[in-house]
């Protein structure tokens, strides 16, 4: 078909007139591209401020902010050479192609030989190549009051067990209590975290980042580490002479809860080497407020405290490190009930069987936790590369006051769990492009109870080593990892049976070996790709192989199998996070996991006791395939406003009996929307946010559920809260200051992984109040003229 | 500063040792069962000189349980005793709910409630503040038949005056399943 002129002139003419003027625009597009950068210390990663950034293409000259960053907007794509100038630091220069909006992570070195340099050697723990996530120190002090497990909600594929709004415990893709590892201060953190109803002893003010590691990763943290690890991980110790505070508090409406935090690191200015940190916590709440009614004995109390002080010099350091955790937690009193009838008669009520008004008063059944840990590290520079020894000792002491006939003052069990921890590991110089680390790991543990005790669990002695290898190897765009561990686990148990309670002694030992490989690749500055294969092994706990009787509280007898085999877990990670254009980045994570051996409950027959009927429970073990995904997406309207989405599914399976495995956390989606603006010269960083989350019903349920469990999951729900927050100047100093309103429509809802959905709903609106106050003093400032130098580094997300 | 290998292996070697000292009765645990309760006693008694005890007992995964057997269309007086006799001698844990009466309820409940094999409660004892108990009582025994009769001791019930177990609320602390036969 031959164009005519008049076409040409009236139609293909005006369009491509139109063309030149989109075109051009579209162009124009493309220099809006935004890079935000962090400079750090080269060892510590401790973000640095001031630092002068001056690019020379764009002839213009930034400064980081106290978080050691900055952003430059309308970039265009192109080549770009960076000059970072910072006093004490090595000055550093390096060209960047930038393609599209990024994030860029540079490393200064501290000048050895000045007054005020000190060196600090590498505190950053290592992590696998496994998927993970993280919160910052802002994302937690934005969400102090709530409990550990349910601030980590906040982390796409983590949901959480309960028993009730104070006693949470975090799930990670389904998997939580013993199949999964807490780390506190790089401790392996041992608080009979097998429990269901023992929610993690760990203060959440302690932690600058909560990483989560959602996956297999024994290879790394031996045993338990099926469904993933919480790493708590406090910020590096003060390098640069002087002191700085931050105060944090919070008021929480629904259980007229009162937080308040405070933290003070110091550095000698005479002793560069020398720094120090000292921390508390208290908190208080009363009975919280569920739609209507106030849920009987649900209060809390918790104080904690902690100290650090280090000694650090450019190759070789040490550092000590003591904490305490204490708290008293009630657990609504309706909860405790008789036998299987007492149970389906609270079920049944639609209004909570015990009446309530708001107190502060913690009685009877409650539970008292404290938990010590004291750790010391040393680390030192060798030819070999960098060694660490670390040894921690955590004592554990639980204690449960049931209700009782007779008011006695005792608690019903006193169970304390001592364990120690050493670790010796190298993480080896680099044999050009193959960095790793080999260590080798020891624990001593004893588990007992008070004479005079209900029955509960056998005391126990465990011990164990491990042996492991991790490297990991660049090459081009691609970053390879490969680990191996050896584990080994001896236990003897000392069991009472029979009517007279004979104490029988048992003694088993349990190897394993684990695995990991895994591979990511930069396929271009928009999008990493990363497929890990690992496996994670779990040895079966003294309840799982132990239980005889009633599980106080649950209305259900549990009975141990003491021929269970350890839990083996097989994982296949894929994670791809993309960047589309400025405003779009997604993350993709799918895993599957297998899990022989897996270790549940299965129902038997019901029992008649004096109390009445109630259903036994026998530990078994079967084959589970979980197989799920965690997409999160976040866009960038404007410099002012972002939406982030995020949606996780889980479908988990019980592959013996083909069937669905029970009490699987049900999928969900969430929506946040943050708009955030300066206002004034006083008021700044000020913003409104919208947050909203669906959880659907849990319908992949096994065919026997009613056999197992009444009533059904429930009903899904939605949930919305609104976040107003600014940063408030006052003279020069900074005032953060939000209110935040938790479940604004007063949503009655229950939760299928809640204990407490029998009895009760889950808690209804909470208004919080937050200040934080950082508080820097008058600290010096040095400056030097210094060489420019110019040094490879590499930029990692 | 140069660290030796053999300060090194000092240190790890001590805190492995450091480990093994340990002074904790871990090998002989001593749990007790709390608050047993193994059986639910009837006494019952009357002005003609009868006297009888009907025992629902579970000790050591045994029940043993005696039949109710009372003459048709009579009154008697029943105390009922809860005990413990797991141990020597024996603990009378009613001594217990009587200090707390306040939160404890005996709930009677007889099947069928009226007619042949019904036994009908009257005149239960009260709690401190007025409230049923029911530790002491009167049963009125219908028409010459079979029944059942089920004796549950609930502690800190939220229904007092419930008629039925279910409706008293708590928790059950005892719940005694006795075969009538009057005769």
């Amino acid at each position: 078909m031959i164009l005519s002129t008049t076409v040409m002139r009236y139609i293909l003419l005006p369009i491509l007139l139109c063309m030149s003027w989109v075109i051009p625009a579209r162009a124009q597009q493309h220099c809006s591209l935004n890079i935000n950068i962090l400079v750090v210390e080269t060892h510590n990663a401790q973000p640095l401020y001031p630092v002068v950034v001056h690019v020379d293409e764009l002839k213009a000259t930034y400064e980081t902010n106290e978080k050691g960053r900055v952003s430059i907007d309308s970039l265009c794509p192109g080549k770009y050479t960076f000059h970072f100038h910072a006093a004490g630091y090595e000055h550093y220069a390096e060209q960047v192609t930038i393609s599209g909006s990024t994030e860029l992570k540079f490393k200064l070195s501290h000048i050895e030989g000045h007054l005020d340099e000190v060196t600090i050697a590498d505190e950053r723990e290592q992590t696998l190549l496994q998927a993970k996530d993280k919160m910052d120190r802002q994302q937690i002090t934005a969400n102090s009051g709530k409990t550990l497990g349910d601030m980590l909600q906040a982390v796409n594929g983590v949901s959480v067990i309960a028993n009730g709004a104070t006693i949470a415990k975090p799930v990670i893709h389904g998997m939580h209590s013993n199949r999964i590892v807490m780390l506190n201060n790089g401790v392996r953190q041992e608080d009979q975290q097998w429990g269901g109803e023992h929610a993690p002893n760990i203060d959440p003010f302690l932690a600058n980042n909560l990483e989560v590691i959602k996956g297999a990763a024994s290879v790394k943290y031996g045993t338990d580490a099926i469904g993933g690890v919480v790493l708590v991980e406090p910020a590096p110790l003060r390098a640069r002479p002087g002191t700085d505070a931050e105060l944090n508090l919070a008021g929480l409406s629904n259980n007229r809860m009162g937080v308040a935090s405070g933290v003070v690191n110091h550095n000698f200015k005479a002793i560069p080497a020398l720094s120090f940190r000292v921390q508390g916590t208290y908190k208080k709440g009363g009975n919280y407020r569920i739609p209507g009614y106030w849920a009987a004995n649900t209060g809390v109390e918790e104080n904690n405290y902690s100290a650090a002080a280090a000694w650090r010099k450019q190759h070789f350091g040490t550092e000590i490190f003591y904490s305490r955790f204490n708290t008293d937690l009630g657990v609504y009193r309706g909860a405790h009930t008789g036998n299987e009838a007492d149970k389906l008669a609270a079920v049944n009520s639609d209004t909570p069987l015990v009446p309530a008004d708001f107190t502060y008063e913690l009685k009877r059944p409650r539970q008292h936790v404290e938990h010590d840990l004291a750790k010391a590290k040393m680390y030192f520079d060798s030819k070999l590369g960098v060694w660490h020894a670390t040894y921690a000792y955590q004592h554990n002491f639980r204690q449960e006051y049931d209700v009782q006939r007779v008011e006695t003052d005792d608690a019903q069990l006193n169970l304390t769990l001592n364990t120690q921890t050493v670790n010796l590991n190298l993480e080896h110089r680099a044999f050009g492009e193959l960095k790793g680390e080999v260590g080798v790991d020891g624990i001593f543990q004893e588990n007992f109870i008070q004479p005079g005790d209900r029955v509960f669990l056998p005391n126990y002695r465990s011990k164990g080593a491990a042996a492991y290898l991790i490297e990991r190897y660049k090459i081009s765009n691609w970053t390879i990892e490969g680990g191996l561990r050896y584990d080994y686990r001896w236990y003897e148990a000392f069991n009472p049976e029979g009517s007279n309670q004979q104490v029988v002694r048992y003694e088993y030992s349990f190897k394993n070996l684990s695995g990991t490989l895994g591979a990511t690749k930069r396929v271009s500055n928009n999008w990493q790709l990363s497929t890990i294969l690992s496996n994670a092994w779990r040895a079966p706990q003294a309840n799982e192989l132990f239980s005889a009787g009633l599980h106080h509280g649950a209305a259900r007898i549990e009975l141990g199998n003491k021929n269970l085999e350890p839990e083996r877990s097989y994982n296949l990670n894929i994670e791809s996070k993309n960047q589309f254009g400025s405003k779009l980045s997604t993350e993709l994570s799918l895993y599957t996991q297998y899990i022989q051996n897996y270790i549940y409950l299965e129902p038997g027959a019901d029992v008649l006791t004096i109390r009445g009927y109630f259903k036994t429970f026998n530990y078994r073990q079967t084959d589970a395939h979980l197989t799920g995904a965690d997409v999160s997406a976040m866009y960038r309207w404007n410099d002012q406003l972002k939406t982030n989405f995020k949606g996780s599914v889980l479908f988990a399976r019980n592959t013996t009996a083909k069937d669905w495995l029970i009490l699987m956390p049900a999928d969900r989606l969430s929506l946040n929307t943050t708009y955030t603006k300066d206002i004034s010269r006083k008021l700044q960083e000020c913003y409104l946010g919208l947050d909203t989350r669906y959880v659907f019903n849990q319908w992949r349920i096994p065919s026997n559920f009613d056999v197992i469990d009444y009533p059904r999951p429930p009903a899904g729900y939605f949930l919305a809260d609104v976040a107003v927050g600014t940063k408030l100047l006052a003279g020069s100093q900074p005032l953060y200051i939000s209110l935040t309103v938790m479940n604004i429509f007063n949503q009655k809802y229950r939760d299928y992984l809640d204990a407490f959905r029998y009895f009760i709903d889950q808690p209804g609106t909470n208004v919080v109040l937050r200040l934080r106050v950082p508080i820097t003093f008058n600290n010096s400032k040095n400056h030097n003229n210094e060489d420019i130098r110019i040094i490879n580094s590499d930029h990692i997300h | 500063m140069k660290i030796s290998g053999s300060l090194i292996a000092t240190i790890f070697t001590s805190a492995v040792l450091f480990t093994a000292c340990t002074k904790t009765p871990i090998e002989n645990p001593e749990p007790v069962e709390q608050e047993v309760i193994t059986t639910i006693r009837l006494v019952v008694t009357n002005s003609s000189g009868f006297n009888k005890t009907f025992n629902y007992k579970v000790l050591n995964d045994l029940n043993f349980v005696d039949e109710v057997v009372l003459a048709p269309s009579t009154e008697y007086d029943v105390e009922i005793k809860v005990l413990n006799e797991s141990l020597t001698p024996t603990e009378d844990i009613t001594e217990e709910v009587l200090a707390e009466s306040n939160d404890h309820l005996f709930v009677l409940e007889s099947n069928p409630a009226t007619g042949a094999g019904a036994i009908s409660f009257t005149d239960g004892s009260k709690d401190a503040d007025g409230n049923p108990l029911n530790q002491k009582l009167k049963f009125t025994t219908g028409e010459a038949g079979n029944g059942v009769l089920t004796v549950t001791l609930k502690h800190e019930p939220t229904n007092k005056n419930a008629g039925t177990a279910g409706a008293a609320g708590g928790e059950t602390d005892a719940e005694a399943s006795f075969t009538v036969k009057l005769q």
